[in-house]
């Protein structure tokens, strides 16, 4: 084992496990703002792990994106919660122990595939950033170009379909019948 | 090997949480919330396996983009929704949006 295999193994614990934390803080605390940032921290966090395992590209990408998703976010809960500072002490879960135990089934079901799945071998080195970025604009621009043009619409759509659902309503009145 | 498996082990519990977050709350942000963290458990193990198994084949980091597009998309068209509700009935609590059943 390589000392970069070793500090990228720690690094990669370290931010996993304030990933995890700052994930849990999400659903703990009863403050909307504090939710709100907490799932920022965790996403910044895996934003930091994309880091460590040599995806420069993307990682630095989910850490501008999630600052900003986050901060909307923010803005969004405090203007809809009834309380928003958790100063009432509400209680906003449903359900508690059926959602426990699928928590629980699922994450112990992904885990056993991770540690007994056969992966075969593990490549040693990525290539360099410059490389990366390179070769996944041409993966964009080339074989997977349908896909991202379809990402493209996609996006359109629910811009479209959001700004939709989102107009209120008025009642079209007719001329005459008052105000 | 163990720099994989820890990647997909925090994926994992990344996961797990989430999941325990979107079926336990009863706000339609926290469900996002939920539904957010699950993505990123998703993501982590989507870039562990480009790097650890196939680095040179770039369609695992394009998987990664188009994940990252499905949670902005589902954060517009989720407070599109939330902002349809808080305008007609004043709230965002799911548990009073049992006509949304249809």
């Amino acid at each position: 084992m390589t000392v970069q295999t070793v500090l990228q193994t720690f690094f990669l614990a370290f931010f996993g496990l304030a990933a995890i934390w700052f994930a849990v803080v999400v659903f703990r605390t009863s403050s909307m703002v504090r939710s709100a940032l907490a799932l920022l921290f965790s996403q910044t966090a895996i934003g930091a792990m994309f880091l460590a395992m040599q995806a420069e590209f993307l990682g630095v990408l989910q850490i501008m994106m999630m600052a900003t998703e986050m901060a909307i976010m923010a803005i969004f809960m405090v203007m809809y919660m009834m309380d928003p500072g958790g100063l009432g002490e509400m209680d906003m879960t449903h359900q508690k122990r059926l959602s426990q135990v699928a928590g629980v089934v699922g994450a112990v079901a992904a885990l056993v595939v991770a540690f007994f799945a056969g992966w075969g071998p593990v490549a040693g080195s990525a290539p360099g950033a410059f490389e990366q970025t390179r070769l996944l604009g041409l993966e964009i621009m080339e074989r997977s170009m349908l896909i991202f043009e379809t990402a493209g619409v996609t996006i359109l759509t629910a811009m479209i379909a959001a700004t939709a659902t989102a107009i209120a309503v008025r009642e079209v009145r007719k001329r005459g019948e008052g105000e | 090997m163990i720099t994989l498996v820890v990647a997909l082990a925090v994926g994992a519990a990344l996961f797990g949480i989430g999941l325990y977050g979107a079926l336990s709350q009863t706000n339609l942000v926290m469900i996002m919330m939920g539904v957010e963290v699950m993505l990123g458990g998703a993501m982590v193990n989507l870039v562990a396996f480009w790097r650890f198994l196939h680095p040179e084949v770039f369609s695992g980091q394009m998987f990664v983009l188009v994940v990252m597009t499905v949670m902005a998309l589902e954060m517009a068209v989720g407070f599109g929704i939330g902002t349809s509700r808080f305008r007609s009935v004043g709230s965002v609590e799911m548990e009073e949006a049992r006509e949304l059943k249809g």
